[in-house]
């Protein structure tokens, strides 16, 4: 067994340790699953099962199997990375993995996303299907604010047509509903 | 260039604003029995009872000239639970309905589901159906006095299946069952199957010692000598079936499913008279008649207070079965 | 022989003008809406059941027919162009179907597609006219701890399709499988992992999860990464399959339609598990193992043949037995109960122009659907030519919408954006997609089927073991685990007498 550098014993400079988190940021996958298998275990170790189970194997028996599975599999990755084991991060098409991570645009997603989603209710799908789509487009690059409200505005209206006028799938259409 | 994207801009919110309102049709008038706008919703899926209840009723509705564009809507999850939150949470509301049944009672109980039907205004119950007790063709027992005695030596060895989920009607049935029979129903060996389709086989299969589902599910099966019927469990025998109903075999159940309509809490009398004066409308029109004969539903209309009567009776009943399951 | 002069009878009624027409209207419908998100063919089935109201019985059916099938080449085609599966048996085509329309060959992926399903349905169909009674009795004898056994072989399975890491592949299951617990206990209607939110009593619908997982991650990915200079136009490629894709998928074709038929006519959950299994078998028979993950040709062509002739199998339950074994079997069966008619074991002697008039349509509904469908594949590769920021704008907007239509609960777009956000998590750190969708498939369906032959057999273990099939199935077990101990033991070129 190779024993990985000995950062700890050393008082490393600030700028080495950031490097080393930054080289075993995987840890953190470790951590993820780790607190994932103690709250799978904790609920199933909490839940109050009664009589009205039947048979060796429970509504508990399954959920402690996969928390427990959980644990020795963050255990087992946390050696992998030490050992140096990296997930090798996916490739495709428009990815390009040369430059770092850009988490502006991911954040921006994830808003545009969820900021949509809170929307529906009180503007009604079309109006935030359309921000939903133009809120993406920009995000991922495309700046032709002429172009771009035009067509999500069409693709979410159209959407919300067909659903909600042909197949009978409501979705809510806006304030002015009731108003017009 | 630099106009352009104002006009963009203003095209766009104008589509996505004004382009919905216009696409509804104009509004009805309120005369009558007509309600505008009155939405209809389903607690379960596409293509489940409640939804086939509500999508006949409001045809027929329709058909009949008794109001314009009615809007069937699904909001499914946690047996009708998810679906009954919504309806309470719609204080007030005259123009909304909810399609339920006994399962959405056992439901509320069983998830512990924080709005109960007590919360909503009872409008109709407009269907029953009984449960049957079926075993496979080539099973040993051949009446219900064979399978009870089977049952009461080890109840264990004897799986019941149902169609529904604990709480359910298809649970609800084989529990009162055992406790008409002198069997404690924690001892009961209740194995739930997803739906009378998926249950089917295995009976068929005699994976299960019997099973319990709705008439409507088994007719043919029955008809055809695959299944045999031992009792059905409601309070008379179901016409075309040579079976005794669990009464007369001497225990005393009296068991059927039923589907009725609820609407949100809140509404003026004004409107709840005026949901109720739809229903019943409804109820006395050709197209209802024929769909209930089509669909084999049997009539069991009741309105207003009355129904809320029952809807509490039935509640209770359920409460103290589930108690004795220790759920 | 007596079915084939029915079925002669049935193609009578099935040829029509008025039936092919109905034919015809039932294929483009089902195929329209099988493309919209979050339209499964069960949605599609239910929400068209007011258009035939005005039809009589065999035109309605004919038109169900073409609408089901319709409805799941229609799921699969957003599953390869857009990786947005719209329904669970079209969850397996993404996983190569994508990989192919990114490298270009989005027609060839999208005709390997629509000629899996012809092969896959035709084959299927005529199992259905020979083996209907035979299949029909066998469904009903196989019983929950044959399924078990069923769905521990497909475990063994899933470790064909960790990837490269072991332990990466199995964290990506345990994923799975933790998602698949939430929800009511199916057996005892106990709460896990659902934080007393009625929302997620019916746990988290598999879709959600493909969807998340494949297009949000994916989104969020590319988003991370986006390649700031031009991107190489996606080459377009020969419209057709070569002869090359031919020479490799047509046993894929030929054997997808074995594994997907069975699975259709017993009761375990649909087209989700056949289509995984042939897509696990079509990997180990490859000879392009390096292919797998980046565009395999067979991984789309097998799997869409199981799928549709797992369609027919459910076809043969319903109709024989009135025993439905899917969603959309379940609504067809409202359906002919609609009309007053009980599908089961009298159906073929009541009402027997209906029942051959419907067959016969299934196989005019193929013809139009592959007739219909190839000729598109090129029409509809080109979507992917718009520009990038459009393309995975439209793949959030129609996952979204997916997402929301079904129910209309926010809280459904959240928790597919915290499915995306695990999906963008486990491609930054190289866990494989794949085996935590396995997880939410396979999982409960496991449990419940487990626990549900302990509960038969009133809790004695022996009851895993006590039916033929069963310990037929371990023993295959037990040999793919030796196998390659076995083979190790064995002196290299073994000397053969």
């Amino acid at each position: 067994m190779t024993t990985p550098t000995t950062d700890d014993s050393t008082p490393a400079p600030t700028g080495e340790r950031r490097t080393w988190l930054r080289d075993h940021s995987e840890l953190g996958v470790c951590v993820l699953l780790l607190a994932l298998g103690v709250l799978v275990l904790t609920d199933a170790l909490t839940m109050d099962v009664d009589i009205t189970q039947r048979g060796p194997v429970g509504p508990k028996t399954v959920p402690v199997v996969v928390g427990a599975g959980l644990l020795v599999i963050a255990a087992l990755l946390a050696v992998d990375v030490l050992r140096g084991g990296r997930g090798q991060a996916e490739t495709g098409e428009d990815v390009d993995l040369s430059e770092p991570a850009d988490w502006r645009t991911v954040l921006l997603l994830t808003g545009v996303f969820l900021g949509s989603a809170v929307l529906i209710e009180p503007l009604g799908f079309p109006v935030a299907g359309a921000l939903l789509f133009w809120g993406a487009a920009f995000a991922l690059g495309s700046r032709r604010t002429d172009r771009d409200p035009l067509i999500a505005a069409v693709v979410s209206f159209v959407t919300y047509a067909v659903f909600n006028n042909l197949l009978g799938v409501p979705l809510p259409g806006g304030p002015l509903m009731g108003v017009l | 260039m630099r106009l352009r994207t104002p006009l963009a801009l203003l095209g766009a919110a104008v589509l996505v604003l004004v382009g919905p309102p216009l696409l509804t049709t104009g509004s009805g008038t309120e005369t009558g029995t007509q309600i505008p706008g009155l939405r209809f919703m389903v607690p379960n899926t596409p293509g489940g009872g409640y939804d086939i209840t509500a999508r006949t009723a409001a045809k027929n509705a329709e058909d009949a000239g008794l109001t314009h564009g009615i809007e069937v809507f699904n909001l499914p999850g946690a047996g009708g639970t998810v679906g009954l939150s919504r309806l309470v949470s719609e204080h007030g509301n005259g123009r909304l309905a909810m399609s339920m049944g006994l399962g959405v009672v056992g439901a509320v109980r069983s998830n512990d589901a924080p709005k109960t039907l007590a919360d909503t205004t009872p409008i109709a119950r407009l269907t029953e159906e009984q449960d049957v007790v079926v075993v496979a063709k080539d099973s040993p027992y051949r009446t219900v006095d064979d399978l009870v005695g089977a049952w009461k030596e080890n109840p264990g060895k004897l799986p019941v299946g149902g169609g529904s989920s604990p709480g359910g009607p298809d649970h609800l049935a084989p529990m009162l069952m055992a406790r008409a029979a002198g069997i404690p129903p924690k001892e009961v060996n209740y194995i739930p199957f997803d739906g009378g389709g998926e249950l089917l086989a295995s009976i068929l299969g005699s994976k299960v010692a019997f099973g319990v589902s709705g008439v409507g599910e088994y007719l043919d099966q029955i008809k055809s000598g695959e299944l045999r019927l031992l009792a059905v469990t409601g309070p008379k025998r179901v016409a075309g079936l040579d079976a005794p109903t669990l009464q007369e075999a001497g225990y005393d159940v009296s068991f059927t499913n039923w589907r009725g309509i609820v609407a949100p809490p809140g509404l003026t009398d004004a409107e709840r008279t005026k949901l109720i004066g739809l229903v019943e409308e409804l109820h006395d029109s050709g197209e209802w008649r024929e769909s209930m004969k089509r669909n084999g539903w049997d009539d069991a209309f009741l309105t207003g207070e009355k129904f809320g009567a029952f809807l509490d009776a039935e509640d209770k009943r359920v409460v103290s079965v589930l108690k004795e399951l220790g759920l | 022989m007596n079915a084939l002069n029915s079925l002669l009878d049935g193609f009578g009624t099935a040829l029509t003008p008025l039936n092919l027409l109905w034919a015809a209207v039932g294929v483009l419908l089902g195929t329209a809406i099988g493309v919209l998100p979050g339209i499964g063919p069960a949605m599609a089935v239910a929400l068209l059941l007011p258009v035939t109201y005005g039809l009589e019985p065999t035109g309605a059916f004919i038109m169900f027919a073409g609408i089901y099938y319709g409805a799941m080449f229609g799921g699969s085609t957003t599953s390869i162009l857009l990786n947005t599966p719209g329904e669970s048996a079209a969850v397996v085509a993404a996983m190569e179907g994508n990989p192919m329309a990114k490298s270009g060959r989005g027609a060839q992926a999208l005709a390997a597609a629509a000629i899996g399903h012809f092969a896959g349905g035709m084959v299927g169909t005529v199992l259905l006219v020979v083996l209907a009674p035979t299949v029909a009795d066998l469904a009903v004898d196989i019983g929950a701890p044959d399924y078990f056994a069923i769905m521990v072989l497909a475990f063994i399975a899933v470790t064909s399709v960790l990837g490269s890491s072991r332990i990466r592949g199995l964290a990506s299951l345990l994923i799975g499988l933790t998602i698949g617990l939430v929800g009511l206990d199916q057996m005892t209607g106990q709460q896990r992992l659902t934080f007393g939110s009625l929302q997620l009593a019916d746990g988290v619908d598999v879709v959600i999860v493909a969807v998340g997982l494949f297009a949000i991650g994916e989104a969020l990915w590319v988003a991370a990464h986006l390649r700031r200079r031009p991107p190489d136009p996606i080459p377009v490629g020969r419209p057709w399959l070569g002869r090359a894709d031919v020479r490799r998928t047509w046993k894929s074709w030929a054997r997808g339609p074995f594994i997907g038929f069975p699975f259709g006519a017993i009761p375990a959950g649909g087209a989700e598990i056949p289509t995984f299994l042939s897509y696990v078998t079509e990997k180990r028979l490859s000879k392009h193992k390096d292919e797998w993950g980046k565009g395999a040709i067979e991984g789309v062509a097998g799997p869409e043949s199981a799928a549709s002739a797992s369609a027919a199998g459910t076809l043969v339950s319903m109709l024989t037995l009135g025993l439905p074994t899917t969603a959309v079997a379940a609504v067809m069966l409202a359906a002919f109960q609609q009309y007053g008619i009980q599908p089961g074991p009298l159906l073929f002697e009541r009402e027997p122009d209906l029942v051959w008039g419907l067959i016969a349509s299934l196989f005019v509904g193929m013809v139009l659907l592959l007739a219909l469908n190839l000729p598109l594949a090129p029409v509809w590769a080109k979507l992917l030519r718009i520009p990038r920021p459009y393309l995975y704008a439209g793949i959030m907007f129609f996952a979204a919408v997916g997402a929301y239509a079904v129910g209309g609960e926010v809280i459904d777009l959240v928790i597919l954006l915290i499915i995306g956000l695990i999906g963008f998590g486990m491609r930054r750190y190289g866990l494989p997609v794949l085996p935590a969708i396995i997880g939410v498939i396979l999982g409960p369906a496991a449990e419940q089927q487990l626990r549900r032959a302990l509960q038969i057999s009133d809790g004695s273990v022996t009851g895993l073991v006590d039916t033929p099939f069963s310990v037929i199935v371990y023993a295959v077990v037990v040999l793919l685990l030796a196998w390659p101990l076995v083979r190790k033991a064995l002196p290299r070129k073994g000397a053969r007498t």
